[in-house]
């Protein structure tokens, strides 16, 4: 576990006792980059804040559902925010189960040891070049996915592209930006098999 | 009726990094995460990507949120409990009655279980810990390790006697005993905690002297088998107990 994580894993085990002030610490740690990530996604700055505040609310509620051997606590968090983010642009289509959705998002956020130590040793620098470097197709791709809230199919429908066609967008773009944290090449895979095909457009 | 959605390797291989994103439907993230759990292939790359979604917020350049944002945070969750010790803290309901106790007139650990002097009421009135007084903001932290012990528990038995009352609380393979008040002891005394089988067998799993505060007891055994639960008050710890017991808790009622 790098520093940085069991920093982490300090600070939920405060919050999980009780200690508002290590929520206060968590706070000023990642609240740059949770209100920079709601605000894209919302695009109101109040409603933003409001998010934030919704999402570290939450964390201090169901900490007791965070382990740290299986995550980390800043990958969860920054879930949860994305989670309420999305929740609001989904509204006029269809809203999602915040409660599921978090817990979903333990699953998903870790662990992955590789990629946490990573972290450590990438610049934010780095990572904006990673995601600027994109083609426009799979960046155009990644952000309807992750910052409009759309599932890999509607990404099909709103760019004109078939559904295996988006997600290996989606998957060269994630790919890339893993690449850039821990340099290993990505392996695409190949969209030609008909039966796979079949199975994505569904 | 539903029919459970699966996907086979090469499928999630192919949608991980969606699902990382968010991307997938429901049943999708459903199947993903069902396979992820008891599949024997490690699907190394699919959760490398999985894991690099959670970088795409560092992608952005860091938006410093308004000034009143952490007072307005730090305001809320004063006064938001945590879901833990809602559970917790749960107040005992009102049906949850322990029956008086009737002292036994043989030796009582010949007895074997004694199910209708104490009532076993659960783990409902186990987490009744509102009645010892812990409050949101007092002594959470000393006394964290009881209410996740109680908020995690399978099974719950009250204990009572002279001595006052206490809590059996069965969790997994384990069982603690805790007591709040408990009558204070003699400098040369101690509490010698016991487990009795159906045939009146006694084995002691533990002790106890700090009668201050809440008081915890990780039991040496398990509950399997064990039929009655007793303290006795003894000088030193002894392998049969030499005097009657101060509590009691039928186990198997």
């Amino acid at each position: 576990m790098n520093e940085d994580r069991r920093a982490d894993a300090q600070l939920a085990d405060r919050i999980r006792i009780g200690d508002t002030e290590a929520l206060g610490e968590l706070y000023d740690r990642y609240a740059g980059t949770a209100t920079a990530t709601a605000l894209r996604v919302v695009g109101s700055r109040e409603e933003a804040e409001d998010v934030v505040h919704d999402a570290f609310v939450a964390v201090w509620r169901k900490i007791d559902r965070f382990d740290a051997e299986r995550g980390a606590l800043r990958a969860w968090l920054m879930t949860v925010v994305h989670n309420r983010a999305i929740d609001r642009v989904r509204a006029r289509r269809a809203s999602i189960d915040l409660d599921d959705a978090d817990e979903r998002s333990l699953l998903r956020t870790g662990p992955n040891p590789t990629m946490e130590e990573a972290l450590t040793r990438a610049s934010a620098g780095d990572l904006r070049a990673a995601m600027a470097s994109l083609p426009d197709d799979q960046r155009r791709a990644l952000e309807l996915a992750y910052f409009e809230g759309y599932t890999y199919r509607e990404v099909a429908e709103l760019t004109g592209v078939p559904a295996g066609t988006a997600n290996g967008r989606l998957r060269l773009a994630l790919g890339k930006l893993r690449d850039a944290l821990i340099g290993t090449a990505a392996a695409p895979l190949n969209f030609g098999d008909a039966s796979l095909r079949k199975d994505l457009s569904r | 009726m539903t029919t459970q959605f699966d996907i086979d390797c090469r499928t999630l291989d192919e949608i991980a990094a969606a699902y990382g994103l968010g991307a997938v439907d429901a049943h999708e993230a459903d199947a993903i995460e069902r396979h992820l759990d008891g599949c024997a292939h490690p699907h190394a790359d699919a959760r490398e990507l999985i894991a690099a979604a959670s970088v795409v917020p560092m992608t952005l350049e860091p938006a410093i949120p308004s000034n009143g944002l952490r007072g307005r945070l730090m305001a809320t969750i004063a006064e938001t409990p945590q879901e833990h010790r809602v559970a917790a803290l749960a107040p005992a309901p009102r049906a949850a009655v322990i029956e008086p106790m009737t002292m036994p007139r043989r030796p009582w650990w010949q007895l074997g279980s004694t199910p209708s002097a104490v009532a076993a009421v659960g783990l409902a009135a186990a987490v009744g810990l509102g009645a010892w007084g812990i409050s949101l903001n007092g002594e959470l932290a000393e006394r964290d390790a009881a209410l996740r012990a109680v908020a995690s528990a399978d099974a719950a038995y009250v204990a009572q006697g002279d001595a006052g009352r206490g809590w059996v609380i069965e969790t997994g393979d384990r069982a603690i005993f805790m007591a709040d008040g408990l009558a204070d002891l003699a400098t040369d005394q101690l509490y010698e905690l016991w487990l009795m089988d159906a045939d009146g067998n006694a084995v002691a799993v533990g002790t106890l002297t700090d009668t201050d505060g809440v008081a915890i007891v990780t039991l040496e055994r398990d509950l399997d088998d064990a039929a009655t639960f007793a303290v006795t008050v003894e000088t030193e710890r002894v392998e049969q107990p030499t005097t009657a017991p101060v509590l009691v808790a039928a186990l198997d009622a």
